[in-house]
């Protein structure tokens, strides 16, 4: 929107080097027509509508080169001199900017007819191909047709481990990092203070086991272990491949993975908080325990949220790698379809386009998540001031 | 009241009746200190912050703690409600040692309210919320039981139009009010301040003054760290002037301004009276 509003106020404005810019669109109008028509073109060739618009393409081309001379002839006087320099405001000036915006429509025109509809027409004659086509996008838009119940079926299986594997570590990682950042208090008795000790060695440890090893292996490690013990309490193959699926055992490690960075995440935000402010929880007579709680918790996961949200799109593209149990996400499908056809470049370009679709997307909502959360703080306070 | 001290500087009396007033409230325990610190140690590190301390606050009387930055002065004050711990000696409440082993601070720290230079409000809470949070959480109070004393207090402050403001959007002076709200919504019995008016501009620290003032004349017991000279010659009953981890020199405002024993004191008082 705020980019749309920017661009008619750019056409609305005269501009000091509106032959230069307007030469370089037609310029690439003109180059844009020289290709070859296809079924879906609508401008007749050789029609009388092309070449009219092909000469006004020329004619500022051919105005654009005089006034160019001119500059060169009078130099600084050219504001002056120049019959080409036109001052803002006057009707000539207004007339320069009608004719630089129709030129632009017309390379618009052009561009839509030839490479807008070309690859609308590619597309359907690829998609309709016979047999797997030679070329590159051809090719590309031909497996993506074909497969693309396989693509589909990964790239929900990767929205979804990521998505459930996300939430389910923020509510473990926050169970976990309130064992990690106990503290000793003044009242704690002995029994306290070793179950104090136990939980913040087991998160510490767990951190460092889960953030130094790779996922690849923590998840071929979790679904086969999953799998032997359930044979190991007398379940068949058959059985055991029902209850501890390749996805299930997907999103166990991506839950478990998560958790020990949000944990870290999530501590970081915590003592990013003033100090100040837990004592004075605590100097009203809180404990520990009820300022940690009350006070310090909620500003700390605030601070936190940019970083935990990030983790999303973390586990959008690790989540890849899951692939190796046999998950069928986006990576699995397109390994699959890059075995069906044999063809792995234009399989694995689409891989990275929709990876990177999925990304920014989940980035642009968590963003306006973030703001919501934000704004939601502010705004009970304004309506209630 | 808050005139009638301010116009008395000469006497001093002022301030003096207003605690004899005071004290007979606690009638109870009107001989008994309410505060005792004795041989007080502080070690940071290498550095030995409180090289033994003794200090008794009697109910109803007002305590100023003055001296140059880095003489122990804030830490004396973080030790009287352990929010630092002492390396040796005894502070007691009542009859009650907080340096004990397993002593119940908790408990104890809801009678003793602090207000901090840096205001500390809750910044995940709206002012009323902030003045609320511990009545709520540990005397059971319900919420609007605890909600119509914190705007008693509020409006005693003046600031019950900002019940409901973000503390964000206050200024230091207000927020450092607010902070004396939260405090006396505990209903202590004696408040420390370490350095209320340090963090505020010089315009605004009148406000929290008075309000400080007021308070005393209310008689509550207070032990104010400060850097207001006047405000410790004109509201205290008693200064403490410390140097170097230890208190150098106590007795009346008249004593310690007018006629300062130690070298020390004079020279301090000379840095500070002459700006």
């Amino acid at each position: 929107m705020n980019a749309l509003s920017r661009l008619i106020a750019f056409g609305r404005a005269d501009h000091r080097y509106v032959y230069l810019g307007t030469s370089a669109i037609a310029a690439a109008g003109l180059l844009v027509s020289q290709q070859n028509p296809t079924p879906l073109s609508f401008l007749i060739h050789g029609g009388l509508v092309q070449d009219a618009m092909w000469a006004i393409l020329w004619i500022w081309l051919v105005l654009s080169a005089a006034a160019l001379v001119t500059k060169l002839m009078y130099g600084r006087a050219y504001a002056e001199k120049s019959p080409f320099a036109v001052k803002p405001g006057t009707p000539a000036a207004i007339c320069l900017r009608y004719l630089s915006l129709f030129v632009a429509g017309i390379t618009l025109i052009f561009i839509i007819d030839r490479i807008v509809l070309g690859t609308v027409a590619l597309a359907q004659v690829s998609a309709a191909a016979e047999s797997n086509p030679t070329g590159f996008l051809p090719s590309l838009i031909y497996m993506t047709a074909r497969s693309g119940d396989l693509f589909l079926h990964g790239i929900g299986t990767t929205v979804g481990l990521a998505t459930f594997g996300t939430i389910i570590a923020f509510f473990l990682s926050i169970l976990f990092v309130f064992l990690r950042i106990q503290q000793f208090d003044l009242i704690d008795n002995d029994a306290v203070r070793f179950a104090k000790t136990v939980g913040r060695g087991f998160a510490k440890f767990y951190s460092t086991v889960v953030r130094g090893t790779p996922m690849m292996v923590q998840g071929a490690l979790i679904f086969y272990a999953g799998y032997g013990v359930l044979l190991g309490l007398g379940l068949d193959t058959g059985q055991a491949n029902e209850i501890w699926s390749a996805f299930t055992a997907g999103l166990v490690t991506i839950s478990l993975n998560s958790t020990a960075y949000m944990m870290e995440v999530l501590r970081g935000g915590i003592e990013s908080v003033d100090p100040g402010q837990a004592e004075a929880a605590r100097s009203l007579g809180l404990s520990q325990w009820q300022a940690m709680r009350k006070v310090v918790f909620p500003q700390g996961v605030k601070n936190a949220i940019p970083a935990l949200t990030n983790e999303l799109i973390i586990n959008m593209k690790d989540s890849s790698v899951l692939s190796i149990i046999g998950v069928f996400d986006l990576m699995y499908a397109t390994t699959t379809v890059a075995g069906i056809y044999y063809r792995q470049m234009e399989v694995y370009c689409v891989a990275m386009v929709v990876y990177l679709v999925l990304t920014l997307v989940a980035g642009r909502l968590l963003e306006a998540f973030g703001r919501k959360l934000g704004a939601e703080a502010t705004s009970t306070l304004l309506s209630s001031n | 009241m808050a005139d009638a001290t301010n116009t008395a500087v000469p006497g001093e009396t002022v301030p003096t009746d207003v605690a004899a007033v005071g004290a007979p409230a606690g009638a109870a325990d009107a001989g008994a200190p309410l505060i005792r610190v004795e041989g007080l140690h502080k070690t940071f590190g290498e550095l030995e912050v409180l090289k033994g301390i003794d200090l008794t606050v009697m109910p109803g009387e007002v305590v100023t703690i003055i001296g140059a930055s880095g003489s122990g002065k804030s830490t004396l004050l973080r030790c009287l409600n352990l929010l630092e711990r002492p390396d040796a000696g005894h502070v007691w409440f009542r009859d009650q040692d907080l340096t004990a082993e397993r002593c119940d601070v908790n408990a104890l720290r809801e009678h003793i309210g602090m207000v901090f230079q840096g205001f500390n409000l809750f910044n995940n809470m709206d002012v009323l919320d902030n003045c609320t949070l511990a009545p709520v959480t540990l005397k059971k109070m319900t919420k609007p039981e605890a909600e119509k004393v914190a705007l008693e207090h509020l409006a005693s402050v003046g600031l019950e139009q900002f019940a409901h403001a973000n503390v964000g959007r206050l200024s230091g002076g207000q927020k450092q009010r607010v902070a004396i709200a939260r405090a006396l919504c505990m209903n202590p019995e004696i408040m420390l301040f370490d350095e209320p008016t340090s963090a505020l501009d010089p315009e605004i620290v009148g406000e929290v003054l008075e309000v400080m003032r007021t308070l005393a004349d209310g008689g509550m017991t207070m032990v104010v760290v400060t850097h207001e000279m006047d405000f410790a010659r004109n509201v205290s009953d008693r200064v403490v002037f410390m140097d170097r981890g230890v208190i150098c020199e106590e007795g009346s405002p008249e004593q310690i301004f007018g006629a300062p024993e130690h070298e020390r004191t004079r020279e301090f008082l000379a840095r500070y009276l002459a700006s």
